[in-house]
C-alpha cells in the first residue's frame, strides 16, 4: 500500500506534448479519480504510473521509492484495463492465479521455473501449490465468482469480467490500484451496482485507487478527491462537492455539471454585494471578483416564477426571461430561457400534475446572490 | 512499450540474434554476390574478417574491379538474349494470364455461373503442383509421344500440336499453372466496386455491357494490373518450366545462371545474371506494391456490400463453359501423370498398354530415402520459421521494427536459382563452410518461405490486443515470459496453420533443392528431376503423385487448422 506522487510530469509522443507539468499527491488508500475529456492526458498520466509509457520529464514516487526506472512488470501496480483484458485462453481460475504463477516463477530455481512454465501453457502439465489456490479462491469468493472458477472468460457476463478483471490485479495485492475507465463497457444498470461494488472494495481493503474516467457523474460519486484534466494538464484538484461548487474556471463549471456562463464586464463592491454588469444585465453575488469575468450560475440555482409573486429584490437576483424550450426529463423540466441578450439553461424540479412551461411564456427568475459563482 | 532506452534483457536477445540470421544467411550472401559480379572472382567476405591472408587477396580481388562483366551482358550474345528472351517470356505470360482470367474472375465474382464451386475447387491443383511437374506432364500430353499429340495425329495432323519443347511450350505452361495466383486477387478486384455505382450508371441510362466497360472493369484496373506484375515476377523467377522444356537454344536467364553455376562452375557469370534477376524482379516488386500501396481488397469493413449477380443465361453458361475449359488442362495434366505412374509402357497412344503397381514399389524398395530427406528437411524449416516468424511479428507488430519488417521480405524479390547462387558462393570455403550440409538447405528454404509465414503469423499478432500483453506485464511478467505464456498460445492456430504452408511449400520447392542440396540430403523434389533427367519417367511420375498428395493432405490440415480458429 502506498501514496502516490506523481511531480512534474512531462510526455511528448513524437513532438506532440500530451502531458504539461503534471503534479498530482495522492494519499495511502484514497479513491482517486483523473477525471477529462477523451485525449486529455489522464490515460496517459495512469499508463506512466503503471510503467508503459516513459515519462519525456519528471518523477513518479509510489510509497516511498521512486519508480520511473522500474520497469511496468515489477512496479506492483494492479491494473483494470477498459477492454479488461482477460486472457482468453485461460478460464478464470487461470487468469486470476497468473500473478502468483509468475510470482514463484522469479522465485525458484530453473527446474520449478519450467514447472511453472508447463503449467501456464497447460494446465494438465502441472498443478499450483495448495496455498496458491486458496488464495486465488479466496479472491473468487471475495469477488462472488467462485461457482465460475472453471468457465472461460468469454462466457461470462460483463459485469463477471469486470470483476475477473478486478481480482486478477488484487490478488497481487498491489501498492495501488489503477482503473482505466472499467465501466464504460457495462450497460447503465450495471454501471451503477459496479460503482458500489468498486467503492465498497476498496473501503473494504483500503487500497490507493486511482480510476479514470471521463464521466462526471463516476467520478463525482465514487472518488474521494478528483483531477480534472484537458490538454494534458491539470486544470484543478479537489474534492468532489469543491469541484462542484467551487469550479476554478469555465471549462471546470461545464465539465463537472452543467452550468451558465455569462460575460462580465465590470464589478462594483457594494456593501456585503458584488455587483456584476454585462452586456443586458446586472447581478449581484457574495462572492469576491476582480472586475473582469465569468459568472457561473448552474441550472438548479435558478428558480422561475411565471405567476406575480412577491420576491424580495433585495436579497435575490431577479431578471426578466421568455421560455424557449422545455425539455421534460422525468424529475425536473429543463427550459432554455431568454434572458436579455443571452439563453440560459435553468432546471426546474417536476412534481407530478404540475403543468409544463409553454415555449413563449413570460417569467421571472430568481437567483441567489450566493449560488452566483465568479470565475 | 515503447522504444529507446530499456533494459537489456532476453527479448532484446532475441532480436540481435534474428538480425545476425538474416544479415549472415540474407543480406552477406546478397552482397557477395553483388561483389563478385564486380570482382569475376568469388570473394570470401566471412574468411576476410577471420582470415588476414584471405583479407589480403579479397582486397587483391577488389583492385581488380572491372565493369567487364556488366559490358558482357551487353555484348555478350548469351546473356543479353537470355534477359530479352526471360523478359519476353514473362510479359507474354503475364498478359496471356490477365487475359484468360478476366471472364473467369468475372465469373466467380459477378455472375450465377454454374459450377462456380467447381471450377473453384480445380483451379488451387496448379498452385500444389511444383512447376517441374507441370511441365512434365505437358510432355506427356503433348510431347512427341504424348496422348494429345496421338489424337491429333489420328485427326490428321501432322507432327505435333504444339512443340513443348519451345518457348511457346514454356509460356503455355506457365500460363495455365499460374494464373490462380493472378485469379483470386482480380475475384477480389471485381468486388469493389460497390453495386451502387453500377445502378447509378443503369440508372443513368446506361446499357449492361457498357456499365462493364466503363465502370466495373475500370474500378478492377489497378487490381488487374497488380496481378500482371505479380504474375510477371513469378513467371521470371520460375525455375523449374524452363529447366525441364527450353531447349539448348533458348536462352532463359534462370536456366543460363544455373548452367554456369552447376555446368561451369563461373562464378562471375552467375553472380552478373543474379544480380541482373534480382534488380528485375525487385522493380516489379515495387511496382507492384506501389500500385497496391493503401488499397485492400479484403472484406475489412464491417459494412456487408450488397452486390448485384448477373444472372443471364447465356452470358453464365458461355463464362461457366469457358472457365471450365481452362481449368481442365492443369487436371488433366495432372490426370496424365497419374496415368504414367500406373502405366507399364505408355507410347504413341491415347492410353497406356498396361497398368502396374511396379514404380510405387521402385519407390518404396529405392527412394523411400528421398521421402524421408524432404520430410525432415521441410520439418527443419518448419520450425525455424515457426521461431522466427512468431518473434519478427511480435517485433514488427509490438515494437514497430519497420527495419526488421523490410529485411524479411527482401527475399520475396529473390528469385530461387539467384537465392541459391549467392548461398553456395558465401558458404562454400571457410570459416562457415555449410554448402552440401542439410542445414544450409534448411536455412535456406526457411529464408525463401519467411515471409509468407511472417504474413500470416503477423495477422493474427494483429488480432491480439496490446492490452492483453499489458495485463501480463502489469501482473508480474517480464515480457519474454508474456510472449511465452500468453502471446504464444494465443498465436498458436495461426502458427498452426502458417507453418503447415512453409511445410508444403518447402517439399514443393525446386530451384534452391536443385542447386544446393547434397546427395545424401536429396529431397523429392530433386530426385524426380533426376528421375526426369535420367529417363526414368514412371518412376518420376509415381513420385511426383506421391509428392502432390502429400501436398493435398497437409494442405487439407492447414485448411482445417485455420477454420478452426
Amino acid at each position: 500500500m502506498g501514496a502516490v506522487t506523481v511531480h512534474q510530469l512531462n510526455k511528448e509522443f513524437s513532438g506532440v506534448k500530451a502531458l504539461n507539468n503534471v503534479n498530482l499527491e495522492i494519499e495511502e488508500g484514497e479513491f482517486f479519480a483523473l477525471l477529462g475529456p477523451s485525449g486529455c492526458g489522464k490515460t496517459t498520466t495512469m499508463r506512466c504510473i503503471a510503467g508503459f509509457e516513459d515519462p519525456t520529464s519528471g518523477t513518479i514516487t509510489i510509497g516511498k521509492e521512486q519508480v520511473n526506472h522500474i520497469p511496468p512488470n515489477r512496479r506492483n501496480c494492479g491494473m483494470v484495463f477498459q477492454s479488461y483484458a482477460l486472457f482468453p485462453h485461460m478460464n478464470v481460475f487461470e487468469n486470476v492465479a497468473y500473478s502468483l504463477n509468475i510470482k514463484q516463477l522469479n522465485e525458484k530455481n530453473v527446474l520449478a521455473k519450467l514447472g511453472v512454465y508447463a503449467r501456464l501453457l497447460n494446465r494438465r502439465l502441472g498443478r499450483m501449490p495448495k496455498d496458491m489456490e486458496r488464495k486465488v479462491m479466496e479472491i473468487l469468493e471475495y469477488m462472488e465468482l467462485d461457482q465460475y472458477a472453471e468457465r472461460l472468460t468469454s462466457e461470462l457476463s460483463g459485469g463477471q469480467q469486470q470483476r475477473v478483471a478486478l481480482g486478477r490485479a488484487l490478488v497481487m495485492e498491489p501498492a495501488v490500484l489503477l482503473m482505466d475507465e472499467p465501466l464504460s463497457n457495462l450497460d447503465q444498470k450495471l454501471r451503477h451496482s459496479m460503482r458500489n461494488t468498486i467503492r465498497r472494495i476498496q473501503q473494504d481493503l483500503g487500497i490507493t485507487t486511482i480510476f479514470v474516467t471521463h464521466d462526471q457523474e463516476e467520478a463525482m460519486s465514487m472518488a474521494d478527491r478528483v483531477a480534472v484534466m484537458n490538454n494534458g494538464e491539470v486544470m484543478q484538484i479537489g474534492k468532489p462537492t469543491d469541484l462542484y461548487s467551487h469550479p476554478s474556471t469555465s471549462f471546470i463549471a461545464n465539465f463537472v455539471g452543467t452550468s451558465n456562463s455569462l460575460h462580465v464586464n465590470s464589478a462594483i463592491q457594494e456593501g456585503m454585494y458584488t455587483i456584476l454588469k454585462g452586456d443586458g444585465f446586472t447581478l449581484k453575488t457574495l462572492h469576491q471578483s476582480k472586475g473582469d469575468g465569468t459568472a457561473i450560475i448552474r441550472p438548479e440555482s435558478i428558480q422561475i416564477h411565471h405567476r406575480d409573486t412577491e420576491m424580495n429584490p433585495d436579497s435575490m437576483n431577479i431578471l426578466e426571461g421568455e421560455i424557449l424550450i422545455s425539455t421534460y426529463l422525468g424529475s425536473i423540466v429543463r427550459y432554455e430561457v431568454k434572458f436579455a441578450n443571452h439563453q440560459l439553461i435553468v432546471d426546474a424540479t417536476y412534481a407530478s400534475g404540475e403543468s409544463i412551461l409553454k415555449p413563449g411564456t413570460k417569467i421571472k427568475l430568481a437567483i441567489d446572490p450566493e449560488r452566483v459563482l465568479v470565475i | 512499450m515503447k522504444k529507446g532506452k530499456r533494459a537489456f534483457n532476453g527479448l532484446t536477445l532475441v532480436r540481435v540474434l534474428i538480425y545476425l540470421f538474416f544479415g549472415l544467411f540474407l543480406i552477406l550472401p546478397l552482397l557477395s554476390v553483388f561483389l563478385v559480379s564486380f570482382t569475376g572472382q568469388p570473394v570470401n567476405l566471412l574468411g576476410s574478417l577471420t582470415d588476414p591472408a584471405i583479407f589480403d587477396s579479397t582486397i587483391e580481388k577488389f583492385k581488380g574491379v572491372s565493369l567487364d562483366a556488366y559490358q558482357s551482358i551487353i555484348t555478350s550474345k548469351g546473356y543479353f538474349n537470355s534477359l530479352v528472351n526471360s523478359l519476353k517470356l514473362a510479359i507474354t505470360v503475364a498478359v496471356l494470364v490477365i487475359l484468360i482470367c478476366v471472364p473467369i474472375a468475372y465469373g466467380i465474382a459477378r455472375t450465377t455461373m454454374p459450377f462456380k464451386r467447381t471450377i473453384s475447387a480445380l483451379c488451387t491443383i496448379p498452385l500444389i503442383v511444383p512447376t517441374f511437374i507441370s511441365a512434365y506432364a505437358f510432355i506427356l500430353m503433348f510431347g512427341r509421344s504424348g496422348w494429345i499429340t496421338a489424337i491429333y495425329q489420328k485427326l490428321g495432323g501432322d507432327g505435333m500440336l504444339i512443340d513443348p519443347y519451345s518457348m511457346a511450350g514454356i509460356v503455355i505452361v506457365q500460363v495455365f499453372f499460374f494464373f490462380p495466383y493472378a485469379l483470386w486477387p482480380m475475384v477480389a478486384a471485381f468486388k469493389v466496386s460497390d453495386i451502387t455505382l453500377e445502378e447509378a450508371s443503369l440508372n443513368l441510362g446506361a446499357k449492361n455491357w457498357f456499365t462493364f466497360v466503363f465502370v466495373t472493369f475500370p474500378l478492377a484496373l489497378p487490381g488487374i494490373i497488380s496481378s500482371a506484375l505479380l504474375i510477371f515476377t513469378v513467371s521470371f523467377s520460375d525455375f523449374g518450366t524452363p529447366i525441364i522444356l527450353a531447349p539448348k537454344e533458348l536462352n532463359l536467364l534462370v536456366v543460363e545462371a544455373y548452367r554456369e553455376i552447376a555446368g561451369f562452375y563461373n562464378w562471375g557469370g552467375a553472380a552478373i545474371l543474379t544480380v541482373v534477376m534480382v534488380l528485375v524482379a525487385a522493380f516489379f516488386f515495387w511496382l507492384q506494391t506501389l500500385l497496391t500501396k493503401g488499397r485492400n481488397y479484403g472484406s475489412v469493413s464491417g459494412k456487408p456490400k450488397m452486390q448485384r449477380l448477373n444472372s443471364h443465361s447465356g452470358l453464365t453458361k458461355v463464362l461457366s463453359g469457358y472457365s471450365i475449359l481452362i481449368v481442365l488442362v492443369p487436371f488433366l495434366a495432372m490426370i496424365s501423370i497419374v496415368i504414367q505412374s500406373f502405366a507399364t509402357t505408355w507410347g504413341k497412344d491415347f492410353l497406356p498398354n498396361g497398368y502396374t503397381l511396379k514404380h510405387y514399389q521402385t519407390i518404396f524398395t529405392s527412394s523411400l530415402g528421398n521421402i524421408q530427406n524432404s520430410l525432415i528437411l521441410a520439418f527443419g524449416a518448419l520450425v525455424l520459421s515457426v521461431v522466427i516468424a512468431t518473434f519478427v511479428s511480435y517485433f514488427v507488430v509490438r515494437q514497430n521494427a519497420a527495419k526488421l519488417d523490410f529485411v524479411t521480405n527482401i527475399p520475396l524479390i529473390v528469385p530461387g536459382i539467384a537465392f541459391g547462387i549467392a548461398l553456395i558462393q558465401t558458404f562454400n570455403t571457410a570459416p562457415l563452410q555449410l554448402t552440401g550440409t542439410a542445414l544450409l538447405l534448411i536455412i535456406a528454404y526457411t529464408i525463401r518461405r519467411l515471409p509468407y509465414m511472417i504474413r500470416s503469423t503477423m495477422g493474427t499478432m494483429r488480432a491480439i490486443k496490446q492490452d492483453i500483453e499489458e495485463a501480463a506485464i502489469n501482473l508480474g511478467a517480464t515480457p519474454l515470459t508474456a510472449a511465452i505464456t500468453i502471446i504464444g498460445p494465443l498465436m498458436l492456430p495461426g502458427i498452426a496453420a502458417g507453418s503447415l504452408l512453409v511445410f508444403i511449400t518447402v517439399i514443393k520447392e525446386t530451384s534452391i533443392s536443385i542447386l544446393i542440396a547434397p546427395a545424401e540430403w536429396a529431397p523429392m523434389s530433386l530426385a524426380i528431376f533426376q528421375n526426369i533427367l535420367r529417363g526414368e519417367y514412371y518412376t518420376a511420375a509415381a513420385m511426383s503423385v506421391i509428392l502432390v498428395i502429400l501436398v493435398l493432405f497437409l494442405q487439407a490440415v492447414a485448411n482445417r487448422l485455420s477454420k478452426n480458429d
